[in-house]
């Protein structure tokens, strides 16, 4: 797990230093030219969500292993396929200077191309290499979780849910909440993967190939597919760390009951064909998937609101519980996943998409989810199972210092998103227009406030590590 | 279509709201800390409530937006002015006037990679867009009711000079 959780964090510490870069270029602070800059952009995006995903995997294998057997070594090479096409992917940007972005829309990256066709080759391999190893972890937990509660019936307490008296009168046990986390995850993930190795290949074989015609709008759709999935569902991996960290925390239990069961079945529908609302400025689009993609992305938020985040808040309500980072983080993902929540139900309301649509209020939305959602699940599930072995938690100051750095430096990032986004700056521009610099500048200022915090909280946890294990419980 | 000032101020209050109702209900009265069976049942026994009152708001939410949907191609008169647009990295073959006024409709369409048509009015805000593809043309109906110069922006990333992709008309 340590591998893992330690690969991501150390992948996106490198990630959030090329994302400072990035603002502080977008503000006219350092001067970097367009195509280095959407090189990196490209890097920083992919990176972004490739770290958080390991990191995800990484927890869920650790608490599925807890609950069942499983093979140390397939995690291994699941691994492996993971560093073989994260190392592809760098070279393909540094030295190959691709620059087409992760989410690239076909016909992207064969023209107007600034870097030569092997970076194309690596950067599509290098995913592809990700994918693999992602639906190898897929198999493998799909696997053992259909083989330990008794095929998707069991795995999906359908039993439980529609028999409930006669299931729990025979002693029957549902699964814990975390394993309904691994099985959405390994389920959707299978589907999310399978998805991007089809674009995936179809673009590779048009780069070897290019009289192959690829269809720009199923293109388009498979890629938002594979891309939207692929980053919901690393708030959804995270989020089992939350189902085993906060009871920790607060000394309270968290047991599944049946609308926890209904709140992961609605997510395992509502987060793959939510799909659709990147798609709303395609008028080519037939339009029932228009209507569908809204009234599925404002779904998909009810499982979070009612269950996972309601029952989160009971968890902590006069609980006693002591804010150590672990908590705090948390906790504190919950309210970010809300927040950001609220931003992309607005973005997904498509009267309101057309004045935000591929402004910086998308970036805003994701931001928001990811630097103050998934990765704080992460950074408290580290926390939680670091000051649990080290029977110590850190003071009062360095818990200030850290939250005011990470969340007060976090949110005065994403705010300049969401402000620049409403006031029409459009996304992805290496030179934005008035206000965008002026809102780069406040976010950069923002980010270097968040990564001082976030430097402290790798001291804290280094500092942690080293203490004896303690006696006593937390 | 003017909304983008209305979602920053929705997000603000609602998200506003979000942080101080979570920050204090997990601060409240934390000094004394009640089991969690009390705790529990009187949450779950609200939760119900909150459940329908999310469902409630989700449905009633998605029913008021959809008259102002955009893919009206079908609800445009069939007098409406037709204008062909045409992306390509990095510019867009455009009309120099568009009359005010007038149902108009754009017939957009690329010549290599997605662009965006992003349509500015002369206040700086969007005033509404759709994807310029490939092998695709798609009709944005559109009715403009303030006279001025209108900035095109691209707002979809097409390559090294997307930023710098732009075009403009004059509404009269």
């Amino acid at each position: 797990m340590w591998t893992y959780i330690g690969t991501g964090l150390a992948i996106f510490t490198l990630m959030m230093l090329a994302g400072i870069l990035l603002r502080a270029a977008q503000a006219g602070w350092i001067p970097v030219d367009p195509g280095t800059f959407y090189s990196i952009l490209s890097l920083h995006g992919v990176g972004m969500i490739v770290a958080m995903a390991i990191a995800g995997l990484g927890t869920l294998w650790y608490l599925v292993r807890r609950e069942m057997e499983l093979d140390e070594r397939i995690a291994y090479i699941a691994y492996g396929f993971f560093v073989a096409g994260v190392i592809s992917v760098i070279v393909s940007v540094i030295p190959g200077r691709y620059g087409s972005l992760w989410t690239m829309l076909y016909p992207l990256p064969f023209v107007g191309t600034y870097w030569p066709a092997w970076a194309t080759g690596a950067w599509l391999i290098g995913n592809a290499l990700v994918m693999l190893g992602f639906m190898l972890w897929c198999a493998q937990i799909l696997g053992a979780l259909l083989a330990k509660y008794g095929g998707v019936r069991g795995m999906l307490a359908i039993d439980y849910v529609f028999a409930n008296r006669a299931f729990t009168q025979a002693g029957r046990k549902p699964p814990p909440p975390a394993m309904f986390a691994a099985a959405i995850t390994a389920f959707d993930g299978f589907i999310t993967g399978t998805v991007g190795l089809v674009i995936g290949t179809a673009l590779l074989v048009h780069l070897i190939d290019p009289t192959v015609a690829i269809d720009p709008l199923w293109a388009k759709n498979l890629t938002y597919l594979f891309g939207h999935s692929i980053a919901n569902l690393t708030m959804y991996m995270a989020v089992a760390g939350v189902y085993v960290g906060l009871p920790l925390c607060t000394k309270r239990a968290y047991h599944t009951s049946p609308q926890l069961a209904v709140a992961w079945w609605a997510t395992l529908v509502f987060v793959i064909i939510a799909y659709f609302h990147h798609l709303y400025m395609d008028f080519a689009q037939m339009q029932w998937m228009q209507f569908v993609g809204e009234i599925a992305s404002y779904l998909a938020a009810v499982p979070v609101v009612v269950v996972t985040v309601y029952g989160g808040v009971m968890l902590a309500h006069r609980s006693g519980m002591r804010w150590s980072l672990g908590a705090m983080f948390l906790y504190g993902g919950m309210i970010g996943w809300v927040v950001g929540g609220v931003g992309a139900v607005i973005d997904a309301t498509i009267p309101a998409n057309v004045d935000l649509h591929n402004t910086l209020w998308v970036p805003a939305h994701f931001h928001t989810y990811l630097l103050e959602g998934v990765l704080l699940f992460t950074l408290g599930w580290a926390f939680v199972n670091i000051e649990q072995r080290a029977g110590a938690v850190s003071n009062l100051m360095m818990r200030w210092l850290v939250g005011l750095g990470m969340f007060g430096g976090g949110a005065l990032f994403v705010f300049s998103f969401y402000i620049a986004g409403a006031a029409g700056v459009p996304r992805r521009y290496a030179v934005e227009p008035v206000p965008g610099p002026l809102w780069a500048g406040v976010a950069t200022a923002g980010a270097i406030v968040f990564a001082l915090g976030f430097a402290l909280c790798v001291f804290e946890a280094i500092r942690l590590m080293r203490l004896p294990k303690g006696e006593v419980a937390v | 279509m003017g909304t983008a000032y209305l979602s920053f101020e929705i997000f603000v209050v609602v998200g506003a709201l979000a942080i101080i109702a979570m920050v204090f209900l997990a601060n409240y009265r934390s000094q004394e800390p009640l089991p969690q069976e009390v705790v529990t049942s009187k949450g779950y026994a609200l939760r119900r409530y909150w459940f329908w009152l999310v469902l409630v708001v989700s449905a009633i939410t998605f029913a008021m937006t959809i008259p102002y949907f955009p893919y009206s191609a079908a609800k445009t008169p069939a007098d409406a002015k037709h204008f062909t647009v045409v992306a390509q990295q990095y510019g867009f073959s455009l009309p120099a006037v568009v009359p005010v006024n007038v149902p108009v409709v754009f017939d957009v369409t690329s010549r290599d990679v997605n662009h965006g048509f992003g349509i500015y009015g002369p206040s700086g805000a969007i005033v509404g867009q759709v994807q310029a593809m490939p092998d695709y043309t798609n009709h944005l109906a559109m009715t403009f009711t303030v006279p001025g110069h209108y900035t095109i922006r691209c707002l979809e990333y097409c390559g090294i000079a997307h930023a710098a992709m732009q075009g403009e008309f004059d509404v009269r």
